[in-house]
């Protein structure tokens, strides 16, 4: 499914996937009617902007993952607004590309996506590494050990990441497999995405309970 | 001199009230006190003076053009003459006694109207010229003669000092409304071309990678152009840095983002005092322009900002041809290394620490850590 209010990129990127043989499901230019149709479609993949003329990215990701819950994300913007790039990953999206990708680029994104792993890009690994160490001077307010924490090594990995080198070159750098690189970057996610979740119902509760 | 000062309407208006009250109690005064004036009959024209000249200068004053010279130094000039009459009116005998002047009171009105139009200094001069009339005519001088000159010089001082500073805030207030129209309109404009311009560019980029020749040379420039307006569009806007205060270093890192340049950083604005982070993206700088001197054009750059609480560091990254390691002795003790000694020379200045790391054939990676001055 690809979700983005350009006709002219939505229809390239359609065309894009279906020539690269995929079967796109539906595609639309409005969050609330993605969210609406997504149930009946039920795409592996969600193609989508971050960037849509009526609710924010955030709201659509939440929207999709409630009702279609192993839906993966892949969200594309045409420019880098990194807060909400952030809060997107946060909120579930599984990666994230730049529109400026190159069309080999965006493919392979979407097959690695569709098989489950996080699509990084260097910009993105820079993002989560700040908003872990945001959060480990942040003074954890009623924190209790909750604080998500990055080991030694995904912290070298994520730097790597950022640093523009590609899974194959850190793996030769540490000396580690592929797949061992690829579950680093997938558990940094992972726990900020638990930690956002762990937050939200604290905040639900406090609000709903007091 | 002041005009555009909010708080200029609100004074003339305190002056002119507090004009009229200070009458009244002159008034109250000069009925009390007639019967002991050396020449009582001339005590009401006089009276009538005072009277006269307040209602003239409640609305004189009320025009902001007329607030200037002219009109001070008459408003000076009529309250002098005013009390100076008392001298002959009450006369001496009466003034020695510690009867009142004829303007008493009603004296600081244009001490405090000089404050308001010229600041601290003309407030100063008018209190001490007046002051001096007052201490001339009164004939006595006793401390309460004293206080009443003191009390006045320090209200002039006051207000003069109060209008500087609410003209320095309506300055800066303007500013601020003018930087966040300037903003708005900034983020309208970028909100447009997100939607309409980089889209369409990057459409044609992507459509137009596979292609051969001149299609595939205008899709690539597409591409450049693409990430020239991002950056533009989406760029943390820089303000001018000023050396002290604190600014985002992002602001001046994320203009380098381009095609071949990747920028990382995290969401948040990374602060440091404006020198430091001048410093640092210089050096961040040479280290590009060595990139762009020494490796292939498309050599692609990825530079990584790390906010810690200690220090920061930034990285910048190339998968350029690399240089050998001996290359960059022999050049050290050839004394040139021009690039990498300016890095070094900038980041050594602020406390910092700078690893070149680099194979050839491997890109070379050059790491700044910089200390975060202590606050205060």
């Amino acid at each position: 499914m690809v979700v983005d209010d350009h006709p002219m990129w939505r229809d390239g990127v359609a065309r894009d996937l279906a020539a690269a043989g995929y079967d796109v499901v539906a595609t639309t230019g409005e969050g609330r009617q993605a969210v609406r149709i997504a149930g009946a479609a039920r795409p592996d993949v969600v193609v989508l902007d971050l960037q849509l003329p009526d609710i924010s990215g955030v709201e659509v990701i939440t929207g999709l993952l409630a009702a279609l819950p192993s839906v993966r994300v892949l969200m594309l913007s045409a420019s880098g607004e990194q807060q909400s790039v952030l809060d997107a990953v946060k909120a579930g999206a599984s990666g994230y590309l730049l529109k400026s990708a190159g069309q080999a680029e965006f493919l392979e994104a979407v097959g690695r996506t569709a098989a489950g792993d996080t699509v990084f890009t260097p910009g993105l690994a820079g993002l989560v590494l700040g908003e872990f160490r945001r959060l480990a001077v942040e003074p954890a307010a009623g924190d209790d050990g909750m604080t998500p924490k990055l080991t030694e090594r995904e912290t070298e990995v994520l730097r790597l990441v950022a640093k523009g080198l590609s899974y194959r070159q850190i793996a030769e750098r540490l000396v580690l497999s592929h797949r061992t690189v690829q579950n680093h970057v997938q558990n940094t996610l992972g726990k900020l995405q638990l930690h956002n979740r762990v937050e939200l119902t604290r905040y639900a509760i406090e609000k709903g309970l007091d | 001199m002041a005009e555009s000062s909010g708080l200029q309407t609100p004074l003339w208006r305190a002056i002119a009230v507090y004009r009229i009250a200070a009458l009244v109690y002159v008034t109250i005064l000069v009925v009390q006190n007639v019967s002991v004036y050396e020449r009582p009959v001339f005590a009401w024209p006089v009276l009538a003076l005072t009277a006269g000249w307040t209602v003239f200068t409640t609305y004189a004053y009320a025009v902001p053009a007329r607030r200037r010279p002219p009109l001070l130094v008459a408003d000076l000039i009529v309250t002098m003459a005013v009390m100076a009459s008392s001298a002959w009116i009450v006369g001496a005998a009466a003034l020695k006694d510690g009867k009142p002047t004829l303007a008493v009171a009603w004296h600081v009105a244009p001490v405090i109207a000089w404050a308001v139009a010229g600041g601290r200094r003309w407030g100063i001069a008018a209190a001490l010229a007046m002051g001096a009339t007052d201490l001339v005519v009164r004939n006595h001088y006793d401390q309460a003669a004293y206080t009443g000159t003191v009390l006045m010089l320090l209200a002039a001082l006051a207000v003069g000092y109060l209008v500087g500073i609410a003209e320095v805030s309506q300055k800066r207030l303007e500013r601020a409304i003018q930087m966040e129209a300037a903003t708005r309109e900034r983020e309208r404009l970028a909100r447009d071309i997100h939607d309409s311009v980089l889209q369409v560019l990057a459409l044609v980029k992507r459509r137009g990678a596979g292609l051969d020749g001149e299609a595939g040379e205008l899709a690539r420039l597409a591409g450049e152009q693409e990430a020239a307006l991002r950056t533009l569009v989406t760029g943390r806007s820089a303000a001018p840095v000023d050396a002290n205060a604190e600014v985002d270093l992002m602001t001046l890192l994320e203009p380098y983002a381009s095609s071949t340049v990747s920028v990382a950083a995290p969401a948040e604005a990374v602060r440091l005092p404006g020198r430091v982070a001048t410093e640092i993206a210089a050096a961040v700088a040479a280290a590009l322009d060595n990139v762009t001197r020494h490796c292939d054009p498309g050599t692609k750059v990825w530079v990584l900002v790390e906010d810690e609480p200690g220090s920061v560091t930034v990285s910048v990254r190339d998968d350029g041809c690399g240089i050998p390691p001996d290359r960059l002795t022999e050049a050290e003790q050839q004394g040139r290394l021009g690039v990498a000694q300016s890095i070094r020379g900038r980041v050594a200045d602020l406390g910092g620490t700078v690893t070149i790391t680099s194979a050839p054939g491997e890109g070379t990676e050059v790491e700044l850590r910089v200390p975060r001055p202590s606050i205060g």
